[in-house]
């Protein structure tokens, strides 16, 4: 039985087990937390392996609470994942900055991450952290009232917060025709 | 009252009802308002476009298992290790018509041919399945794309060998023959030179292997010229099959269309020369006619050089199964009528079932096949 277990699942002398109403809080909440990383990373391995690390960071903090935490894994998934495409950003700055000026094309190239979604990165990872945040939560389904309470903003400003996300977002985007 | 703001404005596309009435009247009323709303629908509309993601469906099972070992490491570094990967990427999915068993690979052909195409600079040599939503109208922009048309020829070329001309080059392609039925899949396997395993266990009502077609290896080169622009003189090299399809009639006899088919045949691959991959990417992917959904799918599948691209009819189901312990991809139809799994095995073969059968049924048939 999936979540017939015992609350008390913790094992003596070790760290304390997933008990099974961690369990059913990740299995909920898991699927949704890995599109919100994809959103953002444009790589179903990639996001992932983010939502296991933001869960793992989630059972240290609401292990035995988890009423709190549904809003804080969302979060934290997109942070993490806005931070890893920051990172990519800066090494592929210091890459440019040393690589040799003949780029010779060959295998390493199919690691070149595909066009669309590498846009997609680079102008996500432009924008200012938490307005790169509101826009993927937005648009991963969170309401004005969740995105609120989640980026410690008041929902009065979620909107306007919003518009000029999407609208920088556009700028980034060479491809993007939105006005 | 003086105009809404921007965010007031922006709420409106999202939770109207949220939106104060007063508000809701100038809107309704101030011509500038609502201009400036509609342009903020639109680029919010771009916004979602550009951030939607496929509905990929992860294996809670498979991640929970690793979370709870994970877990239980007693010195785990969160940010020092990382997970082992909960599984290739399910795809909202697709059953596969068992009347086109071999049509199905030949669309897996054709499109696995396409990404390749679209990916590699290099070698194409995929080690899991993927699916890619695809309606008919895709297949018909792909085939369009290669200049196919509607051949329904296993392969998906109506010739055993042949060239022709595409709009940004030449396409040849070659085999030693035509698809063709044998009598058994003893015969199969000797002419084809793939490993054909048949299931011990039939599900109730399907009946005896009634069909054995054998498709001979193909190998396409697509060459561009001139009208490729920078992509001129580049090329791509797709090899698919052989392939074996072994087709089972139904316990009740009185119908063509097989009750269960079985597929196998070694993985595509492909080499690509004189190309960069986000050249070749950015040249298919932008030919008139091809979706830009189609488009988007592929490019999401990830690093294409690892991947094969499973045509899947959109509105199916999927979810990632483990086939004796290989990963890969089961499909149904929302009525559970019919269902397929598509799956790579460690040596490199692609192996399918697909029937009208119940999702259990297809795995139980599928697990036999080692």
């Amino acid at each position: 039985m999936r979540n017939g277990r015992l609350a008390d699942a913790s094992g003596f002398g070790g760290r304390p087990a997933a008990s099974s109403g961690f369990e059913e809080f990740y299995r909920q909440h898991y699927p949704h937390v890995v599109r919100l990383a994809q959103s953002v990373l444009g790589d179903f391995h990639a996001a992932q392996d983010v939502a296991q690390e933001v869960f793992l960071a989630a059972h240290g903090r609401f292990a035995g609470d988890v009423e709190r935490a549904p809003g804080w894994v969302r979060v934290a998934a997109v942070h993490a994942s806005l931070n890893v495409i920051r990172g990519e950003r800066r090494r592929e700055r210091r890459q440019r900055l040393s690589a040799a000026e003949e780029a010779v094309s060959g295998p390493e190239d199919v690691v070149v991450d595909r066009e669309a979604r590498a846009e997609l990165r680079r102008a996500l990872s432009r924008l200012p952290a938490r307005s790169a945040a509101v826009l993927v939560l937005r648009h991963g389904g969170m309401s004005y009232g969740e995105i609120a309470q989640a980026v410690g903003v008041k929902v009065g400003q979620v909107g306007t917060m919003l518009r000029r996300a999407e609208s920088a977002l556009c700028q980034e985007m060479k491809h993007g025709s939105c006005q | 009252m003086g105009h809404a703001s921007d965010g007031t404005l922006r709420r409106l596309v999202d939770e109207p009802f949220a939106i104060a009435d007063s508000t809701f009247d100038h809107i309704a009323r101030c011509a500038r308002c609502r201009a400036r709303g509609e342009a903020m629908a639109h680029t919010a509309s771009v916004a979602a476009r550009r951030l939607s993601a496929p509905q990929l469906v992860p294996d809670v099972d498979r991640a929970w298992s690793d979370f709870e070992r994970r877990v239980g490491e007693p010195d785990r570094g969160v940010a020092s290790r990382r997970p082992a990967r909960a599984s290739w990427p399910p795809r909202r999915l697709a059953g596969l018509s068992l009347r086109g068993g071999v049509l199905a690979a030949s669309v897996a052909v054709v499109v696995a041919g396409s990404a390749a195409g679209a990916t590699l600079s290099g070698v194409f040599a995929p080690t899991r399945v993927a699916p890619v939503a695809i309606n008919a109208q895709d297949l018909r922009a792909v085939a369009g794309l290669m200049s196919l048309g509607d051949t329904g020829s296993p392969g998906g070329f109506p010739t055993a060998s042949g060239s022709g001309s595409l709009p940004f080059g030449s396409l040849r392609w070659t085999s030693s023959g035509s698809a063709r039925s044998v009598g058994s899949a003893a015969a199969a396997q000797a002419i084809s030179g793939v490993r054909v395993v048949l299931p011990a266990r039939l599900p109730a009502g399907v009946g005896a292997a009634t069909t054995f077609v054998v498709q001979p290896r193909v190998t396409a080169t697509v060459t561009f010229d001139a009208a490729a622009g920078k992509l001129a003189g580049a090329s791509v090299v797709v090899h698919a099959g052989p392939a074996v399809f072994v087709g089972y009639g139904s316990r009740s006899g009185g119908s063509d269309i097989p009750a269960m088919g079985v597929l196998v045949t070694p993985r595509p691959t492909a080499s690509s020369a004189g190309a960069t991959i986000g050249q070749i990417e950015r040249f298919l992917m932008s030919r008139p006619g091809i979706p830009p959904e189609l488009a988007q799918e592929i490019r999401l599948l990830g690093n294409a050089s690892t991947v094969l691209p499973i045509p899947a009819p959109k509105g199916m189901s999927a979810t990632s199964v483990r086939v004796d312990g290989w990963p890969g991809v089961l499909m149904a139809d929302p009525s559970g009528v019919m269902s397929g799994v598509v799956w790579e095995d460690g040596s490199g073969l692609v192996h399918m079932v697909a029937g009208l059968l119940g999702q259990k049924s297809v795995l139980d048939v599928a697990g036999q096949l080692r």
